[in-house]
């Protein structure tokens, strides 16, 4: 198991969370009203089941505070995200993105067919994707978790990488330029049903 | 048995009992009985002498690179060319993070420490491997780095050890507890600052440098109080005035294709990119303790490979830079790539040696493994070079520009020599080193500075559809002639050590751990781990047992099979 003893401290974190909310007062209290209209796009506690809008729980604290800044700024384009997020000060950002960092990710349970995940792979090789979102596609800080998102939103949001629509990382976007659209579905595929 | 108490705290905590109770988690163990080791007499903590005289010493292996000069030749004669092939593991200790795994186990009287990636810090014992302490470092919520969350060990002085964390810290522990004393911050992981290496100690002084090439920061050497974590002196690798000579060649005579009109044009316009313009030294520097001074290489340019909005030399990226170790100031340098635009920066280690010039005369030199795939030979006087060795890895229309569909070139951007620090043996005048072949095509596009987001300028691409390999070589540095090269089957990455039993010893991502003899290159011994084996052996003596430790968690940036075994071979009784 990778891990291991971070799965325990989330364990702990969690127990120790709820103990906690319980007896004091919620530190996400300013932000619950605003939380309660993510949901209704990214599922409860942004655990989300459609295939649109990216799953937000378990993502990385870091990433998704940068990506909601990025998105007010209009680094990265949304007529979706792109009102909702400059509606956002910079402490509820890092508010929210820290209660959805805490969520633990959803179970999806994406599959893919073989010749599929081969392709897939050979897209991850090529662009020595695991150098920066790491062994388990899990990744850290400002690096974003792929494995188990879902397949529309990641192919979207690559496509858009690709498309100049998603400015915000330059470095990602020559990379992911360099894929055909062919060999960026693959790799979605392959990483929403990805598995250790 | 001896009982030691100081203001209610144990002074003296030796190997067994004592660090046994530690483990279990006693919090009033200044109240336990230690027993004070005899073996090694009282050599409790790491002396400034222990550190000058590592070079020497067949019991510990106190530096990440074995010793101050960095050759990583560890003197011991125990395990040799003939009974090597009764090398056997000896223990296994498993780690908790399963992820890349980089880090140079160093060995203190018979406790040995190592790191993992996230920063997490084991003492063991050496002789059994089981674990005294486990420190984690909290990491912040902020980590900027870009090959992995790796981690290549701690340094140790007195009765402390010192490590970088992925954050930005630096963090000095209680060597015999593994508790915190102090912790700073180096710089701002948020601007892309991070720490992979393991410091260097001397007098006092915690030297540290630091990642973030790919990020637009602006790299440094710093020195920092052991005692209480003061900075001391910073050394800016990037000077104010960072544009140089134009240069049109590279340090082996090959012309770059500069376009040095446009650049003196780009700097009128813009000015000297200074502040953003990279230059990280992520791996250790090495000491000369007679004339005081530290040798580092310094890291690529940012962006790594759009070169147009940093016109100049970029100094002293890609250089082998020498300072004071008292004041921090340069004393002299040599820039081995200018203007830089394929990430084939200076890293691995340098290391110093009595080395041949020119004249026949024997001077202090200064080895450096280039990611270009030459062994360069320094002056280290006034840091010149004297030769470059023939080329280690296979050159394939070295210096093509990048291009946005991608100009394909090798050595590949992960270089001919990576971060991999090499070994010597100075009795047969050769240096070790371990080599990627990995043809990349280089992708160039315009990108101004993303405020410490990720900055390459373009991007590297493996070519998918050809073979990659990796070679151990050794080369004559007196001469500069290959003497030996050894294929293997994966691009190498982790490191090398040489042995006064005749052998090197070095590991491969396939998870094959191997020892060669040094002067031929027939492989005398191996064994299969479970992981990639890419860091760097370590050796070490304890109740007459000479041991060889070495890491087998695999590697991000390669993608070798990730594990988490700090693995030590003994010859069988
Ligand atoms: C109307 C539906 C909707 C609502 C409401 C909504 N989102 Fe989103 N969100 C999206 C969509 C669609 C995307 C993908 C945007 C894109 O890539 O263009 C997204 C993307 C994001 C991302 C980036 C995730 C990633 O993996 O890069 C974050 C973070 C985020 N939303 C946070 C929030 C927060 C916080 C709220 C509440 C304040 C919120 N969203 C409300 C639809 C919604
Ligand atoms: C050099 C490091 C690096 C490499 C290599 C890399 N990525 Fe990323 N990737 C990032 C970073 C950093 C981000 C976040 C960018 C930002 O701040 O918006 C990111 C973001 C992404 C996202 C957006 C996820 C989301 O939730 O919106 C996708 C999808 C992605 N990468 C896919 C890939 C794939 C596929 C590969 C390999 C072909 C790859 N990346 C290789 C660093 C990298």
């Amino acid at each position: 198991m990778r891990y291991s003893n971070f799965k325990h401290l989330i364990l702990i974190t969690t127990l120790l969370f709820t103990g906690y909310a319980v007896a004091e007062e919620d530190k996400y209290s300013p932000v619950r009203e605003k939380l309660e209209t993510c949901f209704a796009c990214h599922g409860q506690n942004g655990a989300s089941s459609m295939g649109a809008f990216p799953i937000l729980a378990g993502q990385e604290f870091y990433y998704m505070y940068v990506q909601l800044k990025d998105m007010k700024k209009g680094l990265r384009e949304s007529a979706v995200m792109g009102p909702i997020a400059a509606s956002l000060e910079k402490s509820e950002m890092k508010l929210m993105a820290e209660f959805f960092s805490k969520q633990a990710w959803p179970e999806t349970n994406y599959t893919v067919e073989a010749e599929q995940a081969t392709a897939g792979k050979r897209v991850v090789g090529a662009g020595q994707c695991v150098a920066c979102h790491l062994g388990d596609l899990r990744g850290n800080s400002r690096v974003p978790r792929l494995a188990n998102q879902h397949p529309d939103y990641l192919l979207a949001t690559m496509l858009d990488f690709k498309n100049g629509v998603r400015k915000n990382s330059p470095a990602v976007a020559t990379l992911l330029k360099t894929f055909s659209e062919q060999e960026l579905k693959d790799v979605s595929d392959y990483l929403s049903s990805y598995s250790e | 048995m001896l009982k030691q108490k100081e203001g209610g705290r144990a002074t003296f905590v030796k190997v067994g009992l004592a660090s046994l109770m530690m483990a279990i988690g006693s919090s009033a163990f200044a109240d336990e009985e230690i027993e004070r080791g005899t073996l090694f007499g009282d050599m409790q903590t790491v002396t400034q002498d222990m550190l000058d005289k590592s070079a020497g010493d067949s019991n510990n292996f106190l530096h990440t690179n074995g010793n101050y000069e960095q050759t990583r030749f560890y003197p011991a004669e125990q395990i040799n060319t003939d009974n090597v092939h009764n090398l056997e593991k000896a223990w296994t200790f498993k780690m908790d993070v399963v992820d890349s795994l980089e880090t140079s186990p160093i060995v203190v009287n018979g406790t040995m420490y190592v790191t993992s990636s996230f920063n997490h810090v084991y003492a063991l014992d050496a002789k059994t491997g089981k674990a005294k302490w486990h420190y984690q470092h909290e990491m912040g919520p902020i980590t900027t780095y870009c090959c992995g969350p790796n981690n290549r060990g701690v340094a140790a002085y007195e009765d402390m050890l010192f490590m970088g964390t992925l954050d930005a810290k630096l963090v000095a522990l209680d060597a015999k507890t593994g508790k915190k004393v102090w912790e700073t911050e180096i710089a701002d992981p948020e601007l892309g600052y991070s720490e992979t290496m393991a410091p260097t100690i001397v007098n006092g002084k915690v030297l540290i440098g630091t990642n973030g090439g790919e990020y637009g920061i602006r790299g440094f050497v710093k020195a920092f109080d052991a005692k209480t974590g003061k900075l001391l002196w910073t050394f800016n690798s990037i000077p104010e005035n960072s544009v140089g000579v134009w240069a049109e060649n590279d340090a082996t005579g090959l012309y770059m294709h500069r376009d040095i009109k446009a650049e003196k044009a780009a700097l009128k316009k813009l000015g000297d990119p200074y502040k953003t313009l990279g230059g990280g030294v992520w791996q250790n520097m090495a000491i000369d303790r007679d004339s005081n001074r530290a040798y580092f290489v310094v890291g690529n340019p940012s962006p790594d490979l759009y070169g147009a909005i940093r016109p100049g030399d970029n100094l002293y990226t890609n250089s082998l830079v020498s300072v004071d170790l008292e004041t921090g100031e340069k004393i002299c340098h040599f820039q081995y790539i200018a203007h830089d635009v394929w990430d084939l920066d200076a890293v691995s280690p340098p290391i110093l040696v009595p080395v041949t010039n020119d004249d026949g005369q024997t001077v202090k030199g200064v080895l450096h493994g280039g990611k270009t795939g030459y062994v360069y030979v320094h002056d280290a006087g006034d840091c010149s070079l004297i030769r470059h060795s023939e080329p280690m890895v296979m050159q394939r229309d070295r210096w093509v520009l990048p291009t946005k569909e991608g100009a394909s070139m090798l050595p590949g951007a992960n270089g001919g020599v990576e971060w991999s620090p090499m070994a010597t043996d100075p009795g047969q005048g050769l240096a070790f080193a371990i080599n990627l072949h990995q043809p990349m095509t280089y992708h160039v596009e315009e990108t101004p500075y993303p405020d410490g987001k990720l900055w390459l300028g373009g991007a590297f691409k493996v070519i998918p559809t050809e073979e990659q390999w990796g070679n151990v070589t050794a080369v004559d540095y007196n001469t500069g002639k290959i003497k030996w090269k050894v294929k293997t089957q994966h691009p190498m990455i982790g490191g090398i050590l040489a042995t006064g039993g005749g052998l090197v010893f070095t590991g491969e991502g396939n998870g094959l751990f191997k020892a060669y003899n040094s002067s031929t290159g027939e492989l005398m011994w191996q064994d299969q781990t479970n992981a990639g084996v890419n860091a760097p052996p370590s050796s070490y003596n304890v109740a007459g047992d000479q041991f060889i430790v070495v890491g087998s968690g695999g590697n991000a940036q390669l993608d070798y099979k990730r594990g988490n075994e700090i693995i030590a071979y003994k010859l069988a009784k």
